[in-house]
């Protein structure tokens, strides 16, 4: 590693006399964006021509080490071979072909995304444009004219993505002084998007679409995957964009704990090299464990926490519960009871700097409740129960050993509102009991958690009481236990059922208006039997509606819904709130709304004639 | 009652429209008023039965000064009649506008109306003479009526102004629970208690109505009358106009009565009763049925199961648990759940009380 | 072609075919010119829209019949805009404002303003007020009734107002007291029979009694339900024999082979069974309450005594359960489960007792 004497960040734009290489600063955008210089990176030149980036020492000691270890080649990815040859391949085909494509990545935060797609590109040789959001926000009215006076563009971020496509596209870079190497092949890095793009998903669309028909170079979305991102994920990029526009989609999975080991030793053992601290505090090996473990994934936040541990006095960087319990004994316990038999305590002990809430995916959460394990009644004192009472022997049906779960927490991690828990819940709860008396009182407590969250006014109060009482009540009700392995998890049906339900409701009374009947009499009895009469006047629409609703298969063997398996990775998501059952949410009268609007075609030819008081 | 109210109004464009039609039509309009309003007391002593009530009014009347009032008391014991027929013998239909404001429930009665409205109206002085001559008493009334459902702030908001105008206003705050009305008010006021109206008393008014319309009716009619309307004269004068209007020319009788009012009648009750205390199951699902068929509503079958079975002759134990469970139904009905499977319920209940006994 | 139940509809007062002494009522209650607000109750297919109507038509002649729909945006005072539909002519307009769901008082409030400011030319044949009928007000939001009955006195001489309900406890009282009530019971089997014959009459058909009778019991008194009965049995069979089956809307049968599915076998399995059927129920329309009613029927079809009684008190408490909580299918499912652990549970004791 050369040394350099200059530590500067900004552009050379003349060649130094005195050394052959030339610190340069990657390209951000070009055109009269601000940019953001994110991490500056020392590129130095080799014989062969190829840009290889080194590490700086001339760095000040504050650098964040995320920025000063970031991996400079691909050995030093914390991701797996695989993923970096597959995003590679796709590199390579769509920088050599003429139509660019677009490429999103996904993943959750800090598993290497972008530090991939920065090492394969200068591998490859390509050249990142990145747009980053204008950090100006829109004048005011009343200053846009002295604005506009005064020659700074005042556009929407929508407009100036669209430029920066375009131009991107249209024009070669200008050749900076000490850049070598293919200044042709160049590719476009989107990971900021611009805030109205989750508003209004169908303009980004149509840029897109734009962008496909033009492009020459590809395009790299990396959308970070958190639960947000989750959903901003499927409304940015729906399934049919997807394939209208070809795009391919890599996931990424969070760094697994023994790469994340490995370079934290890397970094600990350089920085203490350096020597620069004489205070540097070098964590031991449990301490980095935790610190692999509270991280979850995230290699960013573990640097982070890292850089921050190693810089505090010895022995803050760990909270312990109870304080008493060295770190010491905690490991031997936990090497003693193995990894899945942690008690409840040890659970609860978490990092103080940096420790990541452990987020469930909705999968595992459920089976935590699902599965309820307990404590198997080894331990003397355990046999008291949970409480460490002895009930009373009238009461002995209910005795249960210690629950190894917390499902207020477990609840609160899943990330996803109590009621939606509890619907999936319902779906899933009957592949594990086995008796029906155990499902009868299981059925009523999900009765009373429903009735708790009821009232609209109280809900946001209320609502964790509700899942509470479900999740507990369902643990509590399953008395015999049987260990029943694998059971695939399917999504909750009830909310695809009630919205078919009104959406038939609401055609229903919209095309069978002249009858004047009552919803209810409408549905039960004019519709069922019209199902039966041979209706020759009838209109499309109409017909339509009685052969859905009217009529009902009576196969005796019962067909399932079609149930949707709930996947391994997937996060929760909120219900759309229902309307008139709990009858004072003010949704209900915009669903009949954009239903009367949907409708508002077949009942055009309605309006103006005055019809006889009859059926027709 | 809004019509007494307004009656400046309708008496100025009743005779527009008698200019425009003659004939039938203005029979019609005649008939328009109902007798709620027509038979109101047009003066105090008509009051029935509200003795010191019309004594202080009387008083008053005499020369003496008005404390701020507060009348209390079931509905349909002449609380509103009282005090405007009080306000018309004080001030003359002339005058009865300009010194009189009345507020219902049904207006708006907000914080903001109490501010403006009620402090503007306080605040006008008025003089002690009548345009005739007589003279009248220099301050003017405003009458609360229904002011039990006014907020708390709303009535809080009222205090200060009764305490500020007293020397020219006086406030008349009219209510069924005096309970609902707040602590300063009520302190600041005379209270008076409209009694139920005694069924002899009631009779006699009702028996004045009939001659004077012209109705046929019997003498059960009107003690059915009486009866079903608990006190209240106002909802049996009603009940006997809407009984005049569906029976045109005939005779009301009882069963007429019953009907207009909306009563099960007690031979189904006591059908029902005796199937819960001697039947099966079945034919209980089939009484249930009838009587949900019948259209009748349910909480009307639950007050008079409930009065039926305090008078049977079954077991304090089995009476408190048949009434719990009525409490329990009429919960589960006003919060809206289905009456045919709350009735059978509570029935189901009632059966078993007796088949413990 | 219509329907049978709208062609053969009675158009006035003196062509109904039951509650006969209610009809010569309600013509006096029109002939004496102070026509009251009214309240019309009584359950599904007794025929309150039809003795509406030819009181309608009693009171302002055949121009009535005459319907047009309309659609009104009414601007409520938050901005939002309400879209409701209005069936009119030219002396009446019905509405039904539970369609606006929350909003239903802001309808009540400008629709009956609207209506009541727009004066009636003044004409000795004409009345001098419209008539605004309200459909299901049963539904209404207790905010909204309050408003009706402001509006209700407010605007009482340029317009009169027809509520129309299922049942008055869900009516307020002062609304009930501003009313004259009108009960229409549902008919007795025997008249069902006779309008039943007298429509095959007319239709040049000849409906054996026997199955007049079936079908009026089938229909459990409501009349609008016999009607399209019979129109289906025709479909179904002509000429008629006595013995037909008659024809069940498919959600009842449906309904009936859950609840055989529930007594045959109860095990968590079965209750995943029926909670699929209970949710291609509830696709196709069936209100919950309905559901759970009707399930209750075939249940204590199936068992007895002492059986009967928890059954009824366990249908009542989650129906109840049911109208305050948000997700119907959890009060259902444990309904249905309850029943199914009190069922087996009385089944095996029952088998034990018959051991010994």
């Amino acid at each position: 590693m050369k040394k350099f004497s200059l530590g500067d960040k900004v552009n050379n734009w003349v060649d130094p006399s005195f050394s052959d290489t030339s610190a340069k600063s990657e390209d951000k955008q070009i055109w009269g964006f601000q940019s953001e210089e994110r991490r500056s990176r020392k590129w130095k030149e080799d014989q062969n021509g190829s840009l290889w980036m080194m590490k700086s020492n001339e760095r000040g000691p504050d650098e964040p080490w995320v920025d000063k270890y970031s991996p400079c080649s691909q050995g030093e990815l914390a991701v797996h071979k695989k993923k970096t040859e597959e995003v590679e391949k796709w590199m390579r085909t769509h920088t050599k072909a003429t139509k660019g494509g677009i490429l999103i990545l996904t993943g959750p935060s800090g598993s290497g995304k972008t530090a991939t797609v920065q090492v394969l590109s200068t591998k490859l040789g390509v050249r990142v444009q990145e747009w980053t959001n204008p950090a100006s926000a829109e004048p005011y009215l009343s200053s846009l004219s002295e604005w506009r006076s005064q020659g700074l563009s005042c556009s929407s971020q929508l407009a100036q993505f669209q430029e920066f496509l375009l131009r991107v596209n249209k024009y070669k870079c200008l050749k900076m002084k000490g850049e070598r190497g293919a200044a042709e092949k160049k590719l476009i890095l989107v990971e900021d998007f611009p805030n109205q793009f989750y508003r209004q998903p169908c303009s980004f669309h149509d840029t897109l679409r734009v962008f496909v028909r033009n492009s020459q170079c590809p395009l790299v979305f990396i959308v970070s995957g958190s639960r947000s991102g989750e959903g901003s994920l499927w409304s940015l990029f729906p399934k049919e964009i997807q394939e209208e526009l070809h795009m391919s989609c890599i996931s990424f999975n969070p760094v697994p704990a023994t790469t994340m080991m490995k370079v934290l030793k890397n970094i600990v053992y350089m920085e203490a090299e350096k020597q620069s601290h004489k205070s540097l505090y070098v964590p031991e090996k449990a301490e980095l464990e935790m610190l692999c473990s509270g991280s979850s994934g995230d290699i960013r936040s573990a640097i982070n926490s890292l850089q921050f541990c190693c810089l505090l006095e010895k022995g803050l960087c760990t909270l312990r519960k109870p304080p008493a319990m060295s770190l010491k004994r905690a490991a031997a316990l936990s090497k003693q009871k193995g990894k899945r038999a942690k008690s409840a305590k040890e659970q609860e002990e978490h990092q103080a700097i940096g420790g990541k809430d452990v987020s469930f995916f909705l999968f595992r959460a459920l089976g935590k409740i699902l599965h309820c394990k307990r404590g198997n009644g080894d331990c003397p004192n355990e046999s008291k129960g949970a409480s460490g009472l002895v009930l009373p022997f009238h009461l002995l049906q209910h005795h249960r050993e210690v629950l190894l779960v917390q499902p207020e927490l477990v609840v609160e991690r899943s990330e996803t509102s109590g009621e939606f828990f509890t619907l999936c819940l319902h779906q899933n709860y009957l592949d594990f009991f086995s008796d029906i008396e155990d499902v009868d009182r299981a059925s009523e407590y999900l009765s009373d958690a429903d009735l708790l969250t009821g009232n609209w006014m109280i809900r946001h109060i209320i609502g964790d009481y509700g899942s509470s009482v479900a999740t507990r009540g369902l643990i509590h009700s399953n008395s015999c236990q049987l260990p029943v392995g694998f059971r695939p998890l399917h999504k909750p049906s009830w909310c695809l059922v009630n919205k078919k339900h009104q959406d038939n409701c609401v055609a229903a009374q919209s095309l069978f208006k002249s009858f004047c009947l009552t919803p209810v009499g409408l549905q039960t009895q004019l519709l069922p039997f019209l199902a039966k009469l041979s209706n020759p006047t009838r209109s499309q629409a109409q017909m339509a509606v009685i052969q859905d609703v009217g009529q009902m298969s009576l196969r005796t063997c019962s067909g399932r819904l079609k149930l949707e398996n709930l996947r391994d990775k997937e996060m929760g998501q909120e219900i759309e709130e229902e309307e008139e059952l709990h009858s004072r949410v003010e949704k209900g009268l915009q669903v009949t709304q954009s239903h009367l609007l949907t409708n508002q075609a077949l009942l055009e030819e309605e309006e103006v004639v005055i019809e006889e008081y009859d059926s027709d | 009652m809004q019509a007494f109210l307004k009656g400046a109004t309708i008496q100025s464009s009743r005779p527009q429209k008698d200019k425009v039609t003659a004939g039938p039509s203005a029979e019609k309009k005649a008939k328009a008023v109902p007798w709620v309003e027509k038979y109101r007391p047009k003066c105090v002593d008509e009051v029935a039965f509200q003795d010191e009530v019309v004594a202080v009014l009387k008083k008053s009347l005499e020369g003496a000064d008005l404390p701020n009032l507060l009348f209390y008391g079931p509905p349909g014991t002449g609380k509103t009649s009282t005090i405007l027929a009080a306000a018309r013998e004080l001030y003359g239909p002339e005058l009865y506008r300009q010194r009189v404001l009345e507020l219902n429930a049904s207006d708006e009665r907000g914080i903001q109306v109490i501010r403006e409205k009620v402090k503007n109206f306080a605040q006008l002085t008025v003089a002690g003479m009548r345009p005739d001559g007589k003279p009248c008493p220099p301050f003017k009334i405003i009458i609360l009526d229904e002011a039990d459902s006014m907020t708390a702030p709303a009535q809080a908001a009222l205090r200060r102004t009764m305490e500020k105008e007293s020397r020219s206003t006086r406030f008349c705050l009219i209510c069924n629970y005096i309970s609902r009305i707040i602590e300063p008010l009520t302190s600041r006021c005379s209270k008076f208690r409209f009694k139920p109206l005694a069924s002899q008393i009631q009779k006699e008014r009702l028996l004045e109505i009939c001659d004077k319309e012209k109705l046929k009716y019997t003498k059960e009619s009107i003690a059915a009358l009486v009866q079903l309307s608990e006190g209240d004269l106002r909802k049996a004068i009603t009940f006997l106009q809407s009984a005049a209007r569906l029976n045109a020319d005939k005779e009301i009788t009882d069963q007429a009565i019953i009907e207009i009012v909306g009563v099960v009648p007690s031979k189904m009750i006591d059908n029902l009763l005796q199937i819960c205390f001697r039947g099966t199951f079945e034919k209980l699902e089939v009484a249930v049925r009838n009587m949900v068929n019948e259209g009748y509503a349910a909480t009307q079958i639950l007050s008079q199961l409930h009065d039926c079975i305090l008078e049977k002759d079954i077991t304090d134990k089995q009476k408190s648990a048949i009434s719990e469970k009525m409490a329990v139904v009429g919960k589960c009905l006003a919060d809206g759940a289905d009456e045919y499977l709350q009735m059978l319920s509570l029935c189901s209940v009632i059966m078993q009380q007796a088949g413990q006994s | 072609m219509s329907l049978w139940l709208d062609k053969y509809r009675p158009t006035s007062l003196g062509k109904l075919d039951y509650h006969k002494e209610q009809a010569t009522q309600l013509k006096n209650l029109v002939q004496c010119g102070d026509f009251p607000h009214l309240l019309v109750y009584g359950p599904s297919g007794a025929g309150k829209k039809t003795r509406i109507m030819c009181l309608l038509k009693e009171l302002y002649g055949p121009g009535v019949e005459k319907l047009r729909i309309e659609h009104q945006t009414i601007v409520a005072p938050s901005k939002k805009k309400i879209e409701i539909n209005i069936i009119a002519s030219n002396y009446h307009l019905e509405v039904n404002p539970s369609d606006a769901g929350n909003q239903d008082r802001v309808v009540i409030q400008e629709l009956i303003k609207t209506v009541a400011q727009s004066q009636q030319i003044q004409s000795s044949t004409q009345r001098e007020f419209k008539v605004v009928l309200l459909t299901e007000v049963d539904r209404l939001t207790k905010d909204a009734q309050h408003a009706l009955r402001r509006t209700m006195e407010k605007y009482m001489t340029t317009c009169r107002l027809i509520l129309c309900s299922t049942s008055t406890s869900k009516v307020i009282g002062p609304i009930q007291s501003r009313c004259l009530a009108v009960r229409v019971p549902l008919p007795s089997t025997e008249e069902v029979c006779s309008v039943l014959t007298s429509v095959c009459k007319k239709e040049g058909l000849l409906l054996p009694p026997e199955l007049a009778k079936q079908i009026s019991e089938k229909s459990g008194r409501n009349l609008r339900r016999a009607l399209l009965m019979c129109e289906a049995c025709r479909v179904q069979q002509y000429p008629f024999s006595a013995d037909q089956d008659v024809p069940e809307p498919d959600w009842e049968v449906y309904l009936r082979e859950t609840a055989n599915a529930i007594v045959s076998q109860q095990s968590p399995q079965r209750l995943l069974e029926v909670r699929a059927r209970l949710y291609e129920l509830l696709t196709h329309c069936i209100p919950p309450d309905i559901i759970i009613k009707g399930l209750v029927e075939e249940l204590l079809n199936n068992c007895d005594g002492q059986l009967k009684t928890e059954v009824a008190h366990l249908a009542a408490y989650y129906e109840h359960r049911l109208q305050l909580g948000s997700k119907a299918i959890y009060h259902l499912e444990a309904f249905i489960a309850k029943f199914m652990a009190m069922y087996k549970k009385f089944m095996e004791d029952g088998l034990d007792a018959m051991m010994f």
